[in-house]
């Protein structure tokens, strides 16, 4: 299932290069406001109510007008409009406060503990109340303030929504559980949320919403089934419904607002700058109203982007029919002048050939999902803004300027030059005097015996190899400044991996003496296969051994320098677990190598886009090496 | 520097040796040259290993104190402190490498075998596809398979280390394969098909046995090369019970630090214990593998 999703997302990626539409219509900031608590809509859409920390309750009208302020004790916890204009205002001050539309407080009821949401349907027939450490819903009235009723849940509560309509009641519980109520306020299911419930929201149809803790949003329909699962990036803060139930908003604490559609897939995505706080719908779900930290709200237009996500979709299914109609033509025009020439004998050979295909299907199948895939992921997503599961942006060569104007990865580069030279000597002049030693070994058992013990340095582990040597050149305990003071340079010796002048020369210098295992074995196989007759031949012609070595030897060979040449380069532009593991590019950016500025560029910096076009940077210049050694072998030939 | 001068004195001797060919211990002293040589260039190579064991058996003080001492008294219980927190990267890995090693000669056998020897459409092209993939370096492919792993919900499980590592083996697994089966005489497989075998029992009985020494070098190799992993590990296993041992080893020196070093090369001398003993019974099939790889390419 996941598998198809991913194939699907990639397809998406590809059609939807345009940029979502959306742009903050406007935003207005409360003054010396704090966080805002709460947002409440009236059903027409012309005033907009929010509460405060900063213990106060506003009113607007639609274009962002205050039209009245009022004050409370304490911080305000929730806001609520109802139809009729009346806006209830709930308070840690212990007060439930009735305003009508001109700020003229109607009732206020004094509650005995902080009151910590309040929720109505629109007309105000219900009004649910939850009173900090109380294990029972309140309803009130609308007109008096007066208790109404209450309903027992045997916990206590977190928060409380009721759906527009009223017939459904949906509280966040403490234990974990959101209590669905009917108008009648008797339970009718219990919906397990799988941590703390941040947030709640429920639909007229009784579609309920749940964030909670862990960055899971879950949507239930109205007989408690699981329908749908989100993710955000952070914890959830708020989700809402619209009205109709097919659009959700939600907001979490790295400040991104999100709106999905009641499928579960992502239409709009924004990021702001400080925490989200609240969402909230208008009417008809035109545009969202959201409340950040520090009194900042935002609106907004969210139906466009709706709609074009909508109207996406529908493009992205004509284009996907139209494509599968454009290949079905191919496909048949294909078979017709196939048919035609008298060519058709060839599915008789692949319907005989059948399990061929099936035994070549598992391999096969892994080669192209685990290595073809990512391959060309990484070159198309080396043009991409890259956030997986997120919004993902086409930004066309960014990613490439942008390396030049790294001053690590430009660091890097000039140790990489620094790393190829020396690792171009490591790679064949140690090696080939192993080799041409052992060769002249008389004895066969003496050659065998050496061959062996030079292969015996592979026992280690790699890694433990490398920290191992992190531990030679450790200042206070380490072999090598020990050997300094044993030959009397003891005023040499000092910290050699955190001094940014050698810290380079000793990750070259682990490994000494260099003799490389593939190296000599390459080397020494080749000075194998040189036929005797040549080299007694050379000796009746007189020749010394280090004449034998030069025109014999070292031509003959050639074909293996080649070889390892263009291994190690390759290797060495690529492999970066030495500098991750011993000095992890530092001190300061002594020991950068691009391939590591490409490893942190993912996994430090969430930048999968940058760290792709470096991977393709080093890909090309690969491909080079590869390409122009090929073209030297063959001119050779 | 010691090794350099030495080997640049050798150098320079070898070339005498050739002209005198009369004087008759000329050749001996010759070889005990580079004997000599040989043997320090080896016990350079070595020293890290030699160090290794010497300091496993030591605690701090010790080594701070008499660096280049024998330990006395050997402190055994390093060994123990150390087994008890590797054990479990160590078994993990080698269950990875065994089983990664396994599915790659299982793909590379079937893929050898058809590529060397079965004539099928598209095989060209099949075999280009998979011949492809070896021109195209790891790094390119590393991050984006660590979102694909990601997205496919794969990350922080097993199948994440034997799924990338069969996949990636299985290309020079199955070039491998292919160029010793082709070498398999036809007349084999005929004779056995004329007795009434099946295909899979042809595969099976013929083309296995004759090709087990490749297999076993690919096993190996493999398995050597899963067993040193470490970025691919550190990216996408993140559960400590899951982790293999390059990663473990690494997090282990961070955990102990500067104050425990015995334990902490203790626990490299337990993690080098598989690898001796694969060292030990298959040299000659990875010595093979190395020599005939490199001659392949």
């Amino acid at each position: 299932m996941k598998k198809l999703i991913y194939t699907f997302a990639i397809i998406l990626i590809w059609l939807c290069v345009t940029p979502s539409l959306v742009q903050a219509k406007e935003n207005w900031s409360l003054e010396n406001a704090d966080s805002i608590s709460s947002i409440s809509i009236s059903t027409d859409g012309s005033h907009i109510a929010i509460g405060s920390l900063g213990a106060e309750a506003f009113l607007f009208d639609s274009e962002g007008n205050e039209i009245f302020r009022v004050k409370a004790m304490n911080s305000v916890t929730a806001v609520k409009l109802l139809e009729s204009g009346t806006l209830l205002v709930a308070s840690d001050d212990r007060h439930l406060y009735a305003y009508d539309g001109n700020g003229k407080l109607l009732w206020d009821r004094n509650l005995p503990r902080s009151v910590k949401d309040v929720s109505a349907s629109t007309d105000g027939s219900i009004i649910a109340v939850v009173v900090q450490r109380s294990r029972e819903l309140l309803y009130i009235n609308a007109s008096t303030g007066e208790d109404a009723g209450t309903s027992s849940l045997g916990v206590t509560m977190q928060g409380v929504e009721v759906s527009p309509n009223g017939v459904w009641t949906a509280v966040a519980a403490a234990d974990q559980y959101v209590h669905v109520l009917n108008a009648q306020g008797s339970l009718v299911h219990k919906l397990a949320a799988r941590g703390k419930i941040n947030a709640v929201s429920v639909s007229d149809e009784g579609i309920v919403v749940v964030g909670s803790t862990g960055f899971k949003v879950d949507i239930f329909n109205k007989e408690g089934q699981r329908l749908q699962e989100l993710s955000l990036k952070d914890d959830v803060m708020d989700v809402t419904l619209s009205a109709n139930g097919d659009l959700i908003a939600a907001a979490d604490y790295s400040g991104n607002f999100y709106v999905f559609d009641d499928q579960g897939k992502m239409l709009w995505e924004t990021q702001g700058d400080s925490a989200g706080r609240v969402v909230a719908f208008n009417k008809d779900a035109e545009s969202l109203i959201t409340g950040a930290d520090r009194g900042i709200i935002y609106q907004f237009d969210v139906g466009t982007a709706v709609k074009s996500a909508k109207k996406q979709a529908l493009m992205n299914k004509i284009l996907v029919t139209a494509g599968c109609l454009v290949v079905l033509a191919i496909l048949a025009a294909i078979l017709y002048w196939m048919k035609k020439s008298n060519r058709l004998g060839v599915f008789v050979k692949i319907w005989r050939a059948k399990y061929i295909y099936v035994c070549l299907l598992p391999g096969f199948g892994l080669l192209i999902l685990f290595l073809y895939v990512p391959a060309f992921s990484g070159l198309f997503h080396s043009l991409y803004d890259w956030h997986p599961g997120g919004r993902t942006e086409f930004i066309g060569l960014d990613n490439f300027r942008r390396m030049f104007q790294d001053p690590y990865v430009g660091k890097g580069i000039g140790n990489l030059g620094i790393l190829i030279v020396t690792g171009l000597i490591k790679a064949i002049i140690p090696p080939l005097i192993v080799a041409e030693l052992i060769y002249h070994l008389r004895s066969k058992k003496l050659q065998y015996g050496y061959r062996t013990a030079f292969v015996a340095s592979m026992v280690i582990p790699a890694v433990a190899m490398l920290l191992i040597w992190q531990n030679l050149y450790d200042p206070n305990v380490g072999l090598v400044n020990n050997l300094l003071e044993l030959i009397g340079l003891g005023s040499w010796s000092h910290g050699w991996l955190g001094d940014p002048n050698t810290a380079l020369w000793a990750i070259i210098f682990i490994g000494f003496p260099f003799v490389g295992i593939l190296q000599l074995l390459v080397l020494y196989s080749g000075l194998l296969s040189i036929s005797n007759e040549l080299i007694e031949a050379a000796k009746i012609d007189g020749a010394t051994l280090s004449r034998i070595i030069r025109s014999i030897h070292l031509p003959l060979l050639s074909g293996q320098f080649k070889f390892l040449i263009i291994l190690s380069l390759i290797g060495i532009i690529q492999d970066f677990n030495a500098i991750l593991i011993i000095t992890g590019g530092g001190p300061m950016d002594s020991t950068y190598v691009p391939a590591l500025q490409m490893y942190y560029a993912a996994t430090k910096f969430d930048a999968l886009g940058y760290s792709s076009a470096l991977g393709v940077m080093m890909f090309v210049v690969i491909m080079a090496i590869t390409v122009i050694n090929m073209k030297l072998l063959k001119s050779e030939d | 520097m010691i090794t350099q001068n030495n080997t640049v004195t050798k150098v320079s001797v070898l070339p005498s040796t050739g002209g005198k060919g009369r004087n008759i211990p000329w050749p001996m002293i010759k070889q005990i040259l580079i004997i000599l040589v040989l043997s320090l260039l080896v016990l350079l190579t070595l020293i890290p290993i030699i160090f290794m064991l010497v300091s496993s058996l030591k605690n701090n003080s010790q080594i701070l104190s008499s660096f280049w001492s024998v330990p006395s008294p050997a402190v055994w219980e390093n060994y123990s402190s150390a087994f008890e927190s590797t054990w479990r990267y160590v078994v993990n890995t080698i269950f990875y490498a065994a089983t990664a090693s396994l599915m790659v000669m299982a793909l590379s056998a079937v893929a050898g075998y058809i590529f060397a020897k079965k004539m099928f459409p598209g095989k060209e092209l099949l075999f280009f596809i998979m011949l492809a993939m070896m021109m195209i370096p790891h790094i390119l492919t590393l991050i984006p398979s660590f979102v694909l792993y990601e997205n496919l919900g794969l990350t922080n499980t097993p199948w994440a280390i034997l799924i990338a590592s069969a996949a990636g083996g299985q290309v020079f697994g199955t070039f491998l394969c292919r160029s010793t089966m082709a070498g398999i005489p036809n007349e084999l497989f005929e004779a056995a098909r004329i007795d009434g075998a099946s295909e899979v029992a042809v595969f099976l009985r013929t083309v296995i046995p004759l090709s087990l020494p490749i297999l076993v070098t690919l096993f190996i190799m493999h398995s050597v090369a899963v067993y040193n992993d470490y970025v691919w590990p550190l990216l996408v296993i993140r559960d400590s019970n899951l982790q293999v041992i390059s990663v473990g080893l690494t997090q282990f020196s961070k955990q102990f630090g500067i104050t425990d070093m015995g334990p902490q090369f203790a626990a490299y001398a337990i993690s080098s214990i598989p690898l001796v003993l694969t060292f030990t019974f298959g040299m000659k099939y990875y010595v093979q593998g190395m020599t005939q790889g490199a001659l392949k390419m």
